[in-house]
């Protein structure tokens, strides 16, 4: 059994088939990327794996249990956690309690605990909202307003965010747009890490010089379809993968 | 001073300005209207905190919000003229009703959003407004309802204003302590994620509907018992009390206060009653008052008198909400 | 055959819902340049109605002459009610920020406090009561249209309309100024890179918007025969969830629901008194938001 299992994955709006009958998998440990050139269906993709987008037809299987139909916040629940693809960290509130969201979506406080509860529970979600923050590197500036953040710093706040849910999987949009070179190396070094650690990683990127040096398989889309499911040799060297991304003007 | 002491500095002396300051200068200068603008601005701050853990923490804009404050009032008046029913009835039954009622309508149109969310409630609170005046067979209409029978406590009749003064701020306060664990906490941080964006807070596993609809609903009974502590103090309802402006008026205080500031939500609730009351003899300035200071707050101070970072971080030390696994002495987190 | 009475009633509807409309036109049009609601919206059609009775007591000018000055002032308000209560909020207009979030609220809030100030300024100054209008003026002769009763203030208010109406819709459509309004509805950043003056745009709209709510104003006033310094909060309301059901940017949607409002009000009180009817707009409002959360005649735009 995989742990994410994607069976003909199918999405239309109106008479646009965005994502047209894919399937594939992601295996507990693995760090999979999903390329394809603009207007492919990636980030459409990740809307329906995530429950953000309701499929057309198709099925997706986390942990084995099928998990279309169910809201995102159910979806993160059973420990699929995601980032966007434009930023959206929550801006008013500190580094730190954008943090913490995470945790307290992920381990809940009820109105009533949060009135006479214990501080058990409250510190755990603090211990883990520290853990979060230290594994990517924030710890020093966990009072600033997310606002004040760099843009690079925000990227990694929003992955604190979702590292703070203590997912089995991480889905990740797009995370190296709009970083410069070195950033998205250390970015790719980071990533590559966490997957090191064991937790099971689906990027979807623009970069292919990223996708192709971190990822343990890749998948392409085009057009909606997959057009390829290979090792990054195999898929740099499929004349299919070489046409959809020559034939646009990418 | 003790650790102790040193952290919770600021509350302590609130606490110490409501229960000992006020009640003493009360009973050397008291006249009743001391007692009754008192008491006004107490009623008032627990409107405007409940209101805030909505609109402030949540961010859903809620335009009806005296109208449940006016269910609570008149809930727990028509149950004392009609069935007899005192105090320790009265009061919770005010907030329930109010809470019931919130949970009811909140249900179909916490699904709505911004602009839709405010409508929606703005409709809401002039539809209770319009039933509470014109409903004559229950409510008495515009005649209002009189409450003759006051606050009696275990068989006890509480009479003297100050015991009346000590009940209203005992109960504001334990009511406050409610709304301030809900804000300053780990469930007030998802609260601020709704408003922040409530589509990555789902994606960050909360449950947005629901929390919007409990938050609405806490809010609501907390109104309730505010309605019912006015009810019980002035002893008299009527539907003119309830209506848009009120709502207006309480939206108007943690706007001044700063929105997201529950510490600001109080101390705008005290400037829009006393400031009014203060300029009495400029003549009957009392809204233009309102509209002005919140005008000239939105424009020069937009973040309010207290501000929710500054407010946050003061509840913080205030509370000594040091967390012990954070480098350093970092005061942070929840407790 | 249908009861002269129903007859009678949809005729008082129609002219309500008419009024509503032109209410809500102003208030399409601002939200439309600024996706703001504009709350101070009714005391522009309070401050017109007391502005022709001023107009009226001190010079009593024939009817077309108090008309035409109410119209001017309304556009003067609205300028008026941009500088202060929108304008310093729109800091960054240069940026994405010109429909941001922050300014949406913050003009929300100004607006909301602008319009306390007017009408309670207007309580102080007047007193709450109602003001008597001299009875000549009064637009409710009585015209006998075979069973059915009208009087004149139901033609002139049907006539004003329908010239107001057209004259927007040429305006907007035909006319320079018509089609920077519509370009900074569409897209106001964009209408700023293609060299429209979205300052002056906003402006306009506010001007046009409280012409028409400052007519309605004065109108209401002339038939009713009654003006006072709370009388627009309600039909400010009802012409707000006009516009919210026709789907918020639609112009037409608006209009077609405010005549929907009225004439629905309108038969209601043959059924239930008139104290309740408030709640016909109420509960249209709130269905529409649940079951047609774009509005009536909204077309998939943006939830805001």
């Amino acid at each position: 059994m995989s742990l994410l299992e994607i069976e003909n994955v199918t999405r239309r709006f109106g008479g646009l088939v965005a994502v047209d009958g894919v399937t594939t998998r992601v295996e507990a440990g693995e760090l999979v990327g999903l390329i394809g050139p603009n207007g492919a269906g990636k980030t459409t993709l990740f809307n329906l794996i995530s429950g953000f987008t309701p499929l057309s037809a198709g099925a997706v299987r986390f942990k084995g249990e099928p998990i279309q139909g169910l809201k995102p916040h159910r979806i993160a629940a059973r420990g699929m956690s995601r980032t966007f693809q434009n930023l959206r960290v929550f801006p008013n509130m500190s580094v730190f309690d954008n943090v913490s969201v995470g945790a307290v979506g992920a381990m809940g406080q009820s109105a009533f605990a949060a009135v006479f509860g214990r501080r058990a529970r409250a510190d755990a979600i603090s211990a883990r909202t520290w853990e979060a923050l230290e594994r990517v590197g924030l710890g020093g500036v966990a009072e600033d307003l997310a606002a004040n953040l760099s843009y690079g710093k925000r990227k990694y706040l929003e992955i604190a965010r979702a590292l703070a849910m203590k997912p089995e999987l991480l889905i990740l949009d797009e995370p190296a747009a709009g970083l410069n070179d070195s950033e998205t190396a250390d970015l790719a070094r980071f990533i590559r890490s966490l997957n090191g650690e064991g937790l099971s990683i689906m990027l979807v990127e623009h970069d292919m010089n990223l996708v192709m040096g971190i990822c343990s398989r890749v998948v392409v889309l085009a057009s909606g379809r997959k057009i390829a499911d290979a090792e990054p040799a195999a898929v740099r060297a499929d004349p299919a993968v070489l046409e959809a991304y020559l034939g646009v003007d990418e | 001073m003790s650790e102790f002491v040193r952290g919770r500095l600021v509350p302590l002396l609130v606490l110490l300005v409501v229960f000992a300051l006020v009640p003493y200068g009360l009973a050397k200068f008291g006249k009743g209207y001391f007692f009754q603008v008192a008491q006004l601005v107490l009623i008032y701050a627990l409107l405007a905190v409940s209101l805030h853990l909505v609109t402030g923490a949540a961010g859903l804009l809620h335009l009806g919000h005296a109208a449940f404050y006016g269910v609570g009032a008149y809930v727990a008046a028509l149950l004392g003229t009609e069935m007899k029913l005192g105090f320790l009835w009265g009061l919770p039954a005010a907030g329930l009703a109010a809470a019931a009622l919130a949970f009811v309508v909140a249900l179909p149109t916490m699904r709505l959003v911004s602009i839709y969310f405010a409508v929606a409630t703005l409709a809401i609170g002039q539809m209770i407004h319009t039933v509470l005046l014109n409903w004559v067979a229950v409510t008495k209409g515009p005649n209002g309802v009189m409450l003759f029978s006051g606050i009696t406590l275990f068989g006890t009749p509480v009479k003297s204003p100050i015991a009346i003064y000590f009940l209203v701020a005992g109960l504001v306060a334990l009511s406050i302590w409610v709304l301030h664990r809900l804000s300053h906490s780990y469930y007030g941080n998802a609260l601020r994620s709704l408003r922040e964006d409530d589509q990555c807070a789902d994606a960050m596993g909360v449950d947005t509907v629901r929390l919007k609809i409990e938050v609405f609903t806490v809010s609501a009974f907390f109104a309730g018992i505010a309605g019912a502590l006015w009810a019980y103090t002035t002893g008299y309802v009527s539907p003119g009390d309830f209506g848009f402006n009120t709502s207006i008026l309480v939206l108007a205080m943690i706007v001044v206060g700063g929105l997201g500031s529950l510490p600001g939500a109080i101390i705008g609730a005290a400037l829009l009653i006393l400031l009014p009351e203060v300029l009495r003899g400029v003549g009957d300035l009392r809204n233009v008052m309102v509209g002005i200071v919140m005008f000239v707050s939105i424009l020069f101070l937009p973040r309010g008198l207290l501000g929710e970072v500054s407010a946050l971080s003061l509840v913080r030390r205030g509370f000594g909400l040091k967390w012990g696994a954070a480098p350093s002495d970092r005061e942070v987190g929840w407790r | 055959m249908i009861d002269p009475y129903y007859l009678q009633q949809l005729a008082i509807g129609l002219s309500q819902g008419v009024i509503y409309a032109l209410m809500a036109i102003g208030f399409t049009l601002i939200f439309g340049v600024l996706n703001v609601v504009n709350f101070a919206h009714g005391e522009v059609y309070t401050v017109g109605a007391f502005a022709g009775l001023l107009l009226i007591t001190a010079f009593a000018p024939p009817f077309l002459v108090v008309l035409f000055a109410v119209l001017a002032f309304g556009a003067a308000l609205g300028f008026g009610l941009e500088r202060i209560a929108f304008k310093p909020f729109r800091r960054f207009s240069d940026e994405a920020s010109l429909k941001s979030r922050a300014m949406r609220e913050s003009t929300l809030m100004s607006s909301l406090a602008v319009s306390i100030v007017v009408r309670e300024g207007l309580e102080i100054g007047f007193g709450s009561q109602m003001q008597t209008l001299p009875f000549d003026y009064l637009i409710n002769k009585p015209i006998e249209l075979g069973p059915v009763t009208i009087v004149t203030g139901d033609v002139i208010i049907f006539a004003v309309a329908a010239v107001m109406l057209g004259g927007l819709q040429y305006l907007l459509k035909r006319t320079r100024i018509g089609l920077s309004i519509r370009a900074v509805s569409a897209n106001p950043l964009g209408a700023k890179y293609v060299g429209i003056d979205t300052d002056r745009t906003i402006i306009t709209t506010f001007a046009l918007g409280s012409m028409m709510g400052a007519g309605a104003g004065i109108l209401v006033g002339l038939y009713y025969g009654a003006i006072f310094p709370a009388m627009g909060f309600v039909p400010g309301i009802k012409a707000f969830v006009a516009m919210v059901m026709g789907g918020l940017s639609s112009i037409p949607g608006a209009v077609v629901c405010a005549l929907l409002l009225g004439l629905s009000e309108g038969l209601a009180t043959t059924f239930i008194s008139s104290n309740w009817a408030d709640m016909v707009a109420y509960g249209f409002l709130i269905v529409t938001l649940i079951f047609f959360p774009q509005g009536l005649f909204g077309a998939g735009r943006e939830r805001v």
